[in-house]
């Protein structure tokens, strides 16, 4: 008999297997940075002649929308995990796992752990680019963005991941992401500030997790460290990522019992 | 670490049911079995008679709803960690990630279990020689055929040599090279002190292959034994002769035979249309069958044609159950019980 893996290189093993799988599939890579890119190339533009305007008043068009473009990158970085988990149950590749003395927050973390990679590159790739056409950086706010949206893309991942282990059927994931994904991106500003819109839609807004993300993600991209808003965005996207964890975790390990 | 003195595994009184579609489906309704270190049994029994749920058990996959399992010296739901560091398992689905190759999915098990990068290189060189898989290992699992990635499922089962290696339906959809090959990979693995604990709906699997065998059905064991052992008691060999010669002959022959102290029966039977045939039943069928052709040869009488039937696991299960184990799967009257709730397997089942 042998000695158990730590936690730590269990969690490795997973997320070197999961990237794995990610760099197999170029196509994924390429949309994946494609897409934000394109945000910025097709959508940015409409936003110019509403510069000086309620929503963007004090600066540059792109300080408002390249923060808006990042959520939805984390946002679909980790939307994206429950699809294989299906795959997995399917093949019986979890069910195999799961004989395993493997820790089952240690094989949810592979995931989410590859899933804030999918995020942080391209999200890297959108600042670059943003900075481009005039997206002003500061840096210690980007630092602490990427770390906000890696707690979001964590949330997501570990979301998903939970709902795949559940549904058990690619139909009711794929309805159920998608169905929550118009509402829930709408209600938090993230293309267009919720600022411009009547007062309840913004009450509506307040109920939305992900309003709190965007609006702190705004924040730190403009520089401002200190807002309460900031404060804010970090507890309720921390409190939604621990417990999608513990749901993701659970899941693991009542998977096929 | 368990001694050979201590069992593999070890139930009592093993019970779940499963709610399916509102309606409460007992799938194993109190199975006792102790498995020796050491030893390939076998479960064997129709579709839904409970084999792959009593393994979900074993396995720490399912929680039994009463009952005691230990598997590998350890309690399997009060000591589900123990149990996991101890066995191995090979799935009905397999379990394999097909995208990964053959080597990294050995690398991954063998890691997770502890071993060193060396360690782990060192037994994925070894199984993939043993399992003849060597010029495999580099290419994506999804590119092997049925039985090579079978065998490389089964490697992955014993990366990290288990006490105990539970295999639910091993050779389905294998062909018989592939399982002929398979069997002996199993039978040196016994040899080497795994224990090895499988379920099959294959009569001459169960029969050849294991050394013991629990005939399940409906939830219960129904018979537990050694295969010739089981076959011995509750079936015999049957000789057919179809002499020269009338019937009133064959009766005084068979009268004379039916004296014979390890024949249990003999009786003449004339088919519509056909020779009269003398039917033995008889405990050892060597000695019949020189008894009966001594017989013959004594009256002068010519033999014909003659043939032997041994009895098969299915003679027992047909005693035990009155259907007959090829028949009983797709049988209305078997529980339709999922595998699990999961949807891989649940769709097998619907299969």
């Amino acid at each position: 008999m042998t000695a158990l893996a730590p936690f730590t290189l269990q969690t490795g093993l997973f997320f070197r297997r999961k990237l794995l799988e990610t760099l197999r599939q170029p196509v994924w890579i390429i949309t994946g940075l494609i897409t934000p890119v394109l945000y910025l190339a097709l959508f940015a533009p409409l936003l110019r002649s509403l510069a000086g305007g309620p929503a963007f008043a004090p600066g540059h068009v792109l300080d408002v929308f390249v923060p808006g473009v990042m959520v939805l990158i984390a946002f679909g970085a980790g939307m994206g995990a429950g699809w294989p988990v299906i795959w997995e149950l399917d093949s019986g590749v979890i069910e195999r796992l799961r004989v395993t003395p493997a820790s089952r927050l240690a094989l949810l973390l592979g995931t989410v752990l590859r899933d804030i990679v999918m995020f942080a590159v391209p999200g890297a790739v959108v600042i670059a680019a943003g900075a481009a056409f005039g997206y002003h950086v500061h840096w210690g706010g980007l630092a602490l963005l990427f770390l906000l949206l890696a707690l979001l893309t964590a949330a997501c991942s570990a979301t998903s991941s939970a709902l795949g282990l559940n549904l058990r059927q690619i139909g009711s994931l794929a309805a159920v992401i998608t169905g929550a994904q118009l509402p829930l991106t709408l209600l938090a500003g993230i293309l267009l500030p919720l600022s411009l819109g009547p007062t309840w839609l913004r009450v509506l807004g307040h109920v939305n997790p992900l309003y709190y993300s965007v609006q702190a993600a705004r924040s730190l991209a403009a520089g401002t460290v200190s807002a309460g808003t900031v404060g804010v965005g970090f507890l309720v996207t921390g409190v939604i990522a621990v417990l999608a964890m513990w749901w993701g975790t659970r899941a693991y390990q009542r998977a096929m019992a | 670490m368990s001694s050979l003195a201590t069992p593999a595994v070890q139930i009592a009184g093993l019970r779940k049911s499963f709610r399916v579609a509102g309606k409460t489906v007992e799938a194993v309704r109190g199975i006792d079995l102790t498995v020796a270190a050491g030893e390939i049994f076998g479960l064997l029994g129709p579709n839904g008679a409970g084999k792959t749920t009593t393994l979900r058990i074993l396995t720490t996959l399912l929680p039994a709803d009463s009952g005691t399992a230990q598997v590998a010296g350890a309690e399997v739901l009060r000591a589900a960690a123990v149990v996991r560091r101890r066995i191995g398992y090979v799935g009905q689905l397999g379990g394999a990630d097909k995208e990964a190759t053959g080597r990294e999915n050995l690398m991954l098990a063998g890691r997770l279990y502890g071993l060193s990068a060396a360690a782990a290189r060192q037994r994925c060189a070894e199984l993939t020689e043993v399992f003849d898989l060597g010029e495999l290992a580099g290419r994506p699992v999804r590119t092997y055929s049925g039985g090579q990635r079978r065998r490389l499922e089964v490697a992955l089962g014993i990366m990290h040599r288990p006490q105990v290696l539970f295999l639910d339906e091993p050779t389905t959809g294998l062909d018989p090279q592939n399982r002929a090959n398979l069997w002996e990979q199993l039978r040196l693995l016994r040899d080497d002190g795994t224990t090895i604990f499988l379920t099959t709906h294959y009569l001459d699997e169960a029969d050849q292959l294991c050394d013991r065998v629990a005939i399940v059905d409906h939830g219960r064991v129904i018979a537990l034994g050694r295969p010739d052992e089981l076959k011995q008691r509750y079936s015999a060999d049957t000789i057919e002769v179809i002499p020269e010669a009338g019937a009133d002959v064959l009766e005084a022959v068979a009268a004379e035979l039916a004296q014979t102290p390890y024949i249990a029966e003999a009786v003449v039977e004339t088919k519509a249309g056909g020779h009269a045939t003398i039917r033995l039943t008889a405990s050892d069928a060597t000695r019949a069958m020189t008894a009966v052709f001594g017989a013959l040869a004594s009256r002068g009488v010519p033999t014909r044609a003659a043939s032997l039937a041994r009895p098969t696991l299915d003679d027992v299960f047909l005693r035990e159950t009155g259907r007959s184990l090829r028949d009983a799967g797709s049988s209305p009257a078997g529980p339709d019980v999922p595998l699990t709730s999961g949807t891989g397997a649940a769709q097998e089942v619907a299969a």
